[in-house]
């Protein structure tokens, strides 16, 4: 049995009078890939910033190993450090090199020697294949260049799950590859993952797991192969027909 | 008629330079030392007034940074909305009758005015700046894991500073030029050495223009100086690519496990580049 890395239970938000999200159940599990599929406006962006403490819940909790992270028990700082996040618009901090922002998390939130963050930073810029610009500032560099700095900032920070909201969307066609390609070889290494994404080839090739919600509620989850071949809700066969047919 | 005019100048400058000059250095002194610490006190009301706060924090938090904000509005209000001479005889005519104590030292009295009063200007300018900064800066640095006193200490006031570096070098030259009312509670700055030749030798007009001469080649460099700390902070503008393999592997700074795969690194089976 494969353990609960987060459980999201009855999770409610609600901005003034509008419900975004209404009564979200679902759990991660160790090495998941989840895609979170679903029109504009669908909450799963809203989903997304609230597992990560970004929104605060209406109602509702979520476990991170069974613990209630929204109780006030747990340091919100501590949690997010273990939860990365790679954010559609990339957020690098435009006062530091790119060495600068794989490193600057490590030294001040996880007390790490400036020598192994260092080490630890670079290894993950190789990995993404950006090591050679650790001297530019992101300014200097490509969209897809920032985003897979992104992802090696949320990566040397070593987290149990990392969390994508959309990362390609902001992208220039030719440079979406590169991304994907870096989360795909995450999905190989089994790094546990929760992506809200419109790349519809990857939540059917790359994730062991697809969430399609409409109007703030999960309308089907299951296997991909199980929600693109032959999904059960009218809704989620209504939307796949869309967005696969253009 | 100018060779009276450069006459009656070196007569002044060969008979009280070094009033002139100690007048000078007082207020350069004056203004640096007035400016650095009016630029701290803006920066701790800046953060104080932005601490994020909403309806979910608990009472006692709500209700102190409540009360941080309206001290911190009357001090830039009061400060911002009198003139500086009368601040400065204020305060130093004024201790006596709230504290039973007068300033014996006229260079403490007029380096608190000064600072107080470019506190007022800055608190504003750093408020500002911190609301310019891109909310997706916060987010990253609270993303992986900043308490907020980190996310501004290393993310974001480094980039306010940088962005609000021309209101500090505003303020630094208004208070070279406008510490000359000091000599209202008798600090010698360099106004007031006119004030004290002009009045002995009634050479009113050379001693005017010694002195706009003195201030300009003051704000001047000042000038000159605020640019290149701007462009020391912007940054360079080009950077070199580091070559992968002699930094990572042959220099033996690179030790970290290199087990898992990526498509991007040669060694990797994964490898999608061009093959050797």
């Amino acid at each position: 049995m494969s353990e609960h890395i987060l459980e999201i239970r009855h999770l409610s938000k609600t901005f003034g009078t509008h419900a975004v999200l209404k009564d979200i159940d679902f759990t991660v599990d160790k090495g998941d890939v989840t895609s979170i599929i679903g029109a504009s406006g669908s909450g799963k962006s809203t989903l997304l910033r609230c597992i990560n403490l970004l929104e605060t819940l209406t109602t509702g909790e979520i476990l991170f190993h069974g613990q209630d992270v929204t109780a006030g028990k747990i340091n919100p700082s501590a949690y997010r450090a273990k939860v990365g996040m790679v954010f559609q618009n990339f957020n690098l901090f435009s006062n530091l090199t790119v060495l600068g922002n794989c490193m600057i998390g490590q030294q001040k939130v996880s007390k790490i020697p400036k020598e192994e963050a260092k080490n630890r930073a670079l290894y993950y810029l190789n990995k993404v294949g950006m090591a050679p610009y650790i001297n530019a500032r992101p300014d200097q560099i490509s969209g897809g260049q920032k985003q897979r700095v992104a992802i090696a900032r949320a990566l040397a920070m070593e987290p149990e799950v990392l969390l994508f909201d959309e990362p390609t969307s902001a992208l220039d066609p030719e440079m979406v590859g590169e991304v994907l390609d870096v989360m795909k070889s995450l999905a190989k290494d089994r790094m546990t993952m929760l992506v809200v994404t419109h790349e519809m080839a990857f939540a059917r090739d790359v994730s062991t797991h697809v969430v399609y919600m409409a109007d703030g509620v999960i309308e089907e989850e299951g296997k991909p192969s199980k929600i693109f071949s032959d999904p059960e809700s009218p809704r989620t066969r209504e939307f796949l027909k869309r967005i696969l047919n253009t | 008629m100018f060779a009276q005019l450069f006459t009656d100048i070196a007569s002044l400058w060969a008979k009280y330079h070094t009033m002139y000059l100690t007048g000078i250095l007082n207020t350069l002194i004056l203004a640096v030392v007035a400016t650095l610490i009016g630029c701290v006190i803006g920066f701790i009301c800046g953060i104080l007034q932005t601490i994020p706060c909403g309806p979910k924090d608990n009472i006692v938090k709500r209700v102190l940074l409540k009360i941080i904000r309206i001290i911190i509005r009357i001090y830039v209000e009061v400060f911002r909305g009198t003139p500086m001479i009368l601040q400065a005889v204020f305060i130093y005519y004024g201790m006596p009758y709230f504290f039973g104590v007068s300033f014996k030292d006229i260079w403490t009295v007029s380096i608190i005015v000064v600072s107080v009063n470019t506190g007022a200007y800055m608190a504003e300018s750093v408020r500002g700046g911190i609301m310019s900064i891109d909310p997706g800066q916060f987010e990253g640095a609270r993303a992986i894991g900043m308490n907020h006193l980190q996310t501004m200490l290393y993310i974001v006031l480094p980039q306010t500073l940088r962005n609000i570096m021309p209101q500090i070098g505003n303020n630094y030259i208004i208070n070279v030029k406008d510490t000359s009312v000091m000599f209202i509670i008798g600090f010698n700055d360099f106004f007031a050495v006119h004030k004290m030749v002009s009045g002995a030798v009634f050479k009113y007009f050379p001693s005017a223009f010694l002195e706009m001469g003195g201030y300009l080649i003051l704000t001047l460099v000042a000038s000159f100086l605020l640019r290149k700390m701007e462009k020391r902070l912007a940054g360079k503008s080009n950077y070199e690519l580091v070559n992968t393999d002699t930094l990572t592997m042959s220099a033996g700074t690179y030790s970290y496990p290199r087990d898992a795969a990526s498509p991007f690194d040669e060694t990797s089976k994964d490898y999608k580049g061009e093959k050797a």
